[in-house]
């Protein structure tokens, strides 16, 4: 229609043009509804496109827009219609196809009918907010094709059945599967989920409940473990195949509540094949599995956790108070360590390092390592064992390893102070004889619990340490100064050890030969000539000496003795036989300690440098002694050591124990006005739990002895009862 | 004119609303003043509107540096003139912070509102007339290169800048976007391209395109001395008229532009490199070089050198290939077998009984009709008729004039309309919506408005139904609005008496008819509102009395109405029986 034509009529043009042909809508209409049918026929080719879309164009601008859109609405039902009716029609596997290939020729068709429709698209639909083509298309197919009555439970009865038939192993059509879900999820999500997802996870569910229920019955727990995870990648395939991704957290959620939460007790306690069981033969594979499926469930981990800590505990507990193992300090410690060991592989090998597993290791090495209150002293005695012999050839970094352990070890010790005495004895003992291997190892060991404890902790230590040294100038010193006067007689070394430092018994000084009297009187003039002001007292119960000795035959031998041990030998340079009560006399050695060194003198095989009368194995106060010509030896030198039980005995235990008590009791004191004096009032309970708090690094405080700690400090007016109300201490001074 | 220009802005606004602007920094700033004579930069640092949009609307180009190197968003930021500003960057102005004359920008920024309507214009896809915008569309579509924009989007600090510059076409109901028919390989990253396009913009390619790449689908380079980033630039900007590089890739771009003998575009990038060598960027300093980027707006060019005019080159010589009329098939085949084909076209497009040789890559840029067309070809009878012996696709367009075709084609490759009459206007129209160039309407109501002034009130209401049914909304308000002023006069006339008839009747509901149609939550698109309904609020604003008196005044229009409509149906049913008029309509209808 050319313009002149039109100005011609002004307003009256458009009007006209189609009320005078009142079938103009129809007559178009015809036309469009025609193509619709040849483009679901395949004979689009032989129409027009600019035909087409000039014929729309001109109905949407002659406001017959609605007329178009219901017509459109209504044809592509009809084809739809027709497009059940064929596929409803299809036999058996042939159903799927079909349905794949109608709806590859719908979509194609919907685009094209999109194409010419599109004027309609941008501006009448747009405008009347209708559906546009393409949504359309896909909603006419979603509620004539798959809800229809007929289809809808046929369509998900055939994927049901292909997933089924699939995890039974057969193989299936994947690409088919494929498209069909692909149509789904383009028809919308909702229509994946309801129609496809959801009942596709209730028939999951229920097809894994069964198997786990059939599998628990005939498999092991390994064997389970490992079915269910085939079982969990299988089904992460699949979604990778033809799900929606979105499905895969579903899906794996269904598989791990059927196979893993709802046996999650029966496997782990499962009988000879359980946690249990793996844990004791380290199967790091089988571990390894079920933390990682355990940890896909909730409550999954700290079922695992549970168990384990129990198991651990139990273990534990039999390890520290099997009386078979208390025999030896050393084995016992070592066996902690190498449960610790165990663990701590199996936990980053099997279960990924997992925080929470570590720390439940290390609660219960805690729990347990204090169930047995020796283990302080145990773990002492094994540093001191290592100390003295056992790290000899290792090179630094296998001791650093070992020192390491042990600091793990001493960290589990909520008693960490009486591991600090134990160990201030077992170091004293060590620098006293020169035992220790190296100077480095015992430092870095002082280094390592200066960090843990802090600086108060080793400072004895440390002064120990210092002692040591200063006593290696001092004699120096000594000898330089006093060499010509000494002469020929014995050499004498001297440790200069600060009171308080070091973990004396003040014992009664014994009675030294008088050719050891001379020099040490000459010693203790020169060290109180440089160091004014100072108290000397010898501690004869810790030296040694060397001493030479010429036997029957005239063998000669260097015997290694304490120094005790050296005055009850001078004495029988005088004479060949000396009763119990002379030497007791003679020495004025502390009975317990007289007994001990005979004993090692005379009744230890190969070492007998003394006979006593009569042969029997203790030492009795009217036992006569001898010098023993007999004695020989391969050796030059002969060692003669003192019967001293390594582990403390039991009254010594006590002992210790009091002292520990007793040390305890200035530190809870302190804690006490530490608190007191910045809160100023306070109730009971409350300052029983700071103090708590604040000595937890060396010791756990007993609440009763805490109770006892504020009375006294109430008594010494520190602390006073508030007079209203009994329960609150004020703080006083 | 006003009444749109406000509508515009009033749009503006409410997308303005979206983009983290206080209400606040909608209200008028500082106190203007006038300089008349003054230029783009006094009336920037003024804040003179008016001048400014005079001076805008004349063409200057907004981006353009004073002797101190400033440009006159810098004045208007300086001196706090929101609105000026907005005005500036509404028509163009570079505000991205990482270049040399955005930084200054920001820096300058008088107070917190100038500096959020910098950022917000930031973050807006920059302002593209809709030609550079459609082809741009078309370039980022090409899978590789939209691959590029993002990284480039990514790598920047600005990506929400970029990601609201290009959303990505994943909406299923719109065509695929056109195929490339070039891919260029530079340090192995692909670029993707149309071979018009190039050929339109640089002698270089054209030769190129013509010799060597005849019949090449892919060119790779291996020559150290091109750099990707420069290519990709330099391509972006033969399609959007928008050049955007990284300073440190400016030096290769200028290489490149030698080479492809892009001479205009050289120099300014030359001198723009001895600028920026002193350039100091304040809030970049402690930034990367990397960082730095140099924007150039396609206005900035002499017009020659610009997108519209390297196409309407292209055009002339593919209309100078085109046949003339009134030949048969056969003659056709022989002079398309013989034409040199210096012109690239891809497509013959039939248009009564003249052919055209156009290029597929325009019209789907700018035409969904003719992208689903041409995406369709084989689907169709059109593809394959018999015409398919020819060398070109040959598609044939119906109920087209060649006059308005030939307006329609200059439109789509230039953007512009040169010496319309008014009298086709209403076959353009016809032609835009139907094949969906819809800012084809508002070039075209922009050349009719004038000539509206001077007709008369029948031929006023025939273009009152035209605009209400192209959806013109520009003629549509005129219209009412002169009807609504002078409706005694229009009463009196017999032809709009008569178009009252042929008009759906007033919607009942009054409480809807009191709502402004444009006002938000009034149901319906404006475009699509009821003629009466939107001509009775006009009057309504026109002459009714204030306030309390407002629904007197309603009802005696409502009234009115009803007595014109009775009249005019006595009148229609006089017509009908005058045998005369009657003929005059049969003359009409074999056409349809």
């Amino acid at each position: 229609m050319s313009s002149q034509k039109k100005r011609n009529f002004k307003i009256e043009a458009f009007k006209h043009r189609v009320e005078l042909d009142p079938n103009y809508a129809d007559r178009t209409w015809r036309v469009l509804e025609h193509a619709i049918h040849e483009i679901y026929n395949h004979n689009a080719s032989g129409l027009s496109f600019e035909e087409l879309y000039r014929n729309a164009y001109n109905m949407v601008l002659h406001k017959y827009g609605e007329k178009l859109y219901t017509g459109l609405v209504n044809t592509m039902t009809g084809h739809l219609k027709e497009i059940a009716r064929s596929i409803e029609a299809a036999q058996g596997g042939f159903f799927l196809e079909e349905l794949n290939v109608k709806w590859g020729d719908h979509n194609k068709a919907l685009q094209m009918i999109r194409d010419i429709l599109m004027y309609m698209d941008r501006t009448f639909v747009h405008s009347s907010h209708k559906t546009p083509v393409h949504e359309l298309g896909l909603n006419l197919w979603r509620d004539n094709i798959i809800r229809s009555s007929k289809i809808q439970t046929r369509l998900l009865d055939m994927l049901l059945d292909l997933v089924h038939r699939e995890r039974t192993g057969e193989v299936i059509n994947r690409g088919l599967m494929r498209n069909i879900t692909k149509m789904l999820m383009d028809l919308g999500s909702s229509v994946y989920h309801e129609d496809f997802e959801k009942p596709f996870l209730e028939v999951s569910a229920s097809f894994y409940s069964v198997e786990s229920q059939q599998l628990i019955e005939c498999c092991d727990c390994g064997e389970y473990l490992r079915k269910a995870e085939r079982r969990l990648s299988e089904e992460i395939e699949r979604v990778s195949h033809y799900l929606d991704v979105k499905s895969e957290v579903k899906i794996t959620s269904v598989v791990e509540g059927e196979m893993i939460a709802n046996h999650m007790q029966r496997l782990v306690h499962m009988e000879n094949s359980g946690l249990v069981s793996m844990l004791v033969d380290d199967k790091y594979e089988d571990l390894s599995r079920m933390y990682n499926l355990f940890r896909r469930v909730p409550d999954g981990l700290s079922t695992i956790k549970d168990v384990l800590t129990s198991h651990l505990r139990e273990t534990g507990k039999q390890l520290v108070s099997d009386p078979e193992k208390l025999k030896d300090p050393v084995d016992f410690v070592q066996n902690l360590l190498d449960e610790k060991d165990k663990y701590d592989k199996i936990i980053s090998k099997a279960f990924n390092n997992d925080k929470t597993f570590q720390n439940a290791l290390n609660s219960s090495f805690e729990y347990f390592i204090n169930l047995n209150n020796r283990s302080p002293e145990f773990i002492s005695l094994y540093v001191d064992d290592k100390l003295r012999k056992g790290l000899k050839g290792v090179s630094e970094e296998d001791v650093e390893v070992v020192l390491d352990k042990v600091m793990m070890l001493f960290r589990y010790l909520q008693e960490k102070d009486v591991f600090e005495k134990y160990y201030k004895q077992h170091l004293a003992k060590r620098l006293l004889s020169g035992k220790s291997v190296s100077d480095d190892t015992e430092r870095s060991m002082i280094v390592k619990l200066k960090t843990e404890c802090g600086y108060q902790f080793t400072s004895k230590l440390e002064g120990m340490f210092t002692d040591m040294k200063t006593s290696i100038d001092t004699m120096q010193g000594f000898y330089s100064n006093q060499y010509s006067e000494i002469g020929d007689g014995p050499t004498l070394g001297v440790q200069v050890l600060t009171t308080g430092s070091w973990p004396t018994q003040p014992s009664a000084p014994c009675n030294l030969p008088a050719e050891i009297l001379v020099i040490c009187e000459k010693f203790r003039t020169y060290y109180l000539g440089t160091h004014t002001g100072r108290r000397l007292t010898w501690q004869t119960n810790m030296g040694t000496a060397d001493i030479k000795a010429t036997f029957g035959k005239g063998q000669k031998h260097e015997l290694n003795v304490s120094t005790y041990q050296m005055c009850i030998l001078m004495l029988f340079n005088s004479v060949d036989r000396l009763t119990y009560g002379e030497i007791e006399q003679a020495t004025e050695i502390p009975p317990s300690d007289l007994k001990r060194c005979l004993q090692s003198l005379a009744c230890v095989k190969g070492k007998n440098v003394l006979r006593k009368e009569p042969m029997s194995k203790d030492i009795a106060e009217d036992d006569a002694f001898y010098f023993n010509d007999k004695f020989t030896s391969k050796f030059i030198k002969v060692k003669i050591g003192t019967v001293a039980a390594q582990k403390e005995s039991e009254p010594e235990k006590q002992e210790t124990r009091q002292r520990v008590e007793e040390d305890r009791k200035p530190q809870i004191e302190a804690a006490i006005v530490r608190i007191m004096k910045s809160r100023r009032v306070l109730d009971h309970n409350t300052i029983v739990t700071e103090v708590t708090s604040q000595l937890q690094s060396r010791f756990l405080p007993n609440p009763v002895v805490i109770k006892k700690r504020i009375e006294s400090l109430i008594e010494r007016e520190f602390l006073e009862r508030d007079k209203a109300d009994r329960k609150l201490y004020r703080y006083l001074a | 004119m006003d009444e749109t220009s406000s509508r515009q802005r009033w749009e503006m606004e409410a997308e303005l609303g979206e983009m983290d602007l206080d209400p606040e920094d909608l209200q008028p700033s500082v106190p203007l003043k006038r300089v008349p004579a003054g230029d783009l930069f006094e009336a920037a640092r003024a804040g003179d509107l008016d001048r400014l949009r005079y001076l805008l609307d004349s063409g200057v180009n907004v981006n353009a540096r004073d002797p101190w190197d400033s440009v006159a968003l810098y004045y208007s930021c300086l001196a706090g003139h929101v609105d000026a500003a907005r005005m500036l960057l509404e028509a163009g102005a570079i505000c991205s912070e990482r270049t040399f004359d955005g930084d200054r920008c920001h820096y300058a920024a008088l107070n917190l509102r100038v500096r959020r309507l910098l950022k917000a214009f930031e973050a807006r896809p920059p302002p593209l007339a809709p030609l550079p915008a459609a082809l741009r569309d078309t370039f980022l579509a090409c899978a590789a290169n939209r691959r590029a924009y993002i990284e480039q989007c990514e790598a920047g600090a600005g990506s929400a800048a970029c990601a609201a510059g290009y959303l990505p076409l994943s909406d299923g109901s719109t065509s695929s976007p056109f195929p490339p028919d070039i891919t260029f390989y530079v340090d192995g990253k692909p670029i993707e391209a149309h071979r018009v396009i190039l050929s339109a913009r640089s002698p270089f390619f054209k030769k190129k395109f013509e010799t060597d790449w005849k019949d090449r689908k892919e060119v790779r380079f291996s020559s150290q001395k091109l750099s990707y980033h420069a290519l990709y630039s330099l391509i972006h900007f033969f399609y959007s008229d928008r050049l955007e590089v990284a300073v440190d890739d400016m030096e290769d771009l200028a290489r490149t532009c030698r080479a492809c003998k892009c001479d205009e575009l050289q120099n300014i990038l030359q001198k723009e490199l001895v600028h920026q060598r002193y350039a100091e960027y304040k809030s970049l300093k402690d930034v990367d070089n990397s960082q730095k980027r140099f924007i150039l707006q396609g206005l900035s060019l002499p017009e020659q050198d610009r997108l519209p005019f390297a196409l309407h080159r292209i055009l002339q010589v593919s209309l100078a290939n085109s046949c003339g009329q009134n030949m048969d098939s056969v003659d056709r085949h022989e002079i398309q077998m013989s034409q040199p084909s210096n012109d690239l076209a891809d497509v013959c497009i039939k248009v009564g009984r003249r052919i055209y040789r156009c290029h597929q890559v325009i019209l789907a840029s700018r035409s969904e009709y003719f992208r689903a067309r041409l995406s369709r070809m084989t689907d169709f009878l059109d593809g394959n008729n018999e015409l398919s012996s020819f060398t070109l696709p040959f598609l044939e367009e119906h109920d087209l004039s060649t006059e308005a075709f030939e307006k329609m084609i200059e439109y789509m490759y230039t953007d512009g309309l040169k010496d319309m009459d008014p009298d086709q206007a209403e076959e353009i129209f016809d032609a835009a919506s139907r094949y969906l160039l819809f800012p084809l309407k508002r070039a075209v109501a922009d050349v009719l408005l004038p000539h509206l002034e001077l007709v008369s009130p029948a031929e006023l209401c025939h273009w009152l139904i035209l605009s209400d049914m192209y959806g013109v909304l520009k003629i549509r308000e005129y219209c009412l609005d002169v009807i609504a002023c002078n409706f005694e006069t229009f009463a009196d006339t017999r032809e709009f008496r008569s178009m009252l008839l042929t008009l759906p009747p007033p919607s009942g509901d009054s409480s809807s008819r009191t709502t402004r149609p444009s006002a938000p939550g009034s149901t319906g698109n404006s475009d699509q509102g009821n003629l009466l309904d939107d001509l009775r609020e006009k009057w309504l604003e026109a002459a009714a009395a204030e306030l309390d008196k407002r629904d007197e005044s309603a009802a005696l229009f409502d009234k009115r109405l009803e007595v014109l409509m009775l009249v005019a149906e006595r009148e229609a049913n006089e017509v009908h029986s005058d045998p005369v008029e009657r003929k005059h309509f049969d003359q009409a209808s074999p056409k349809v």
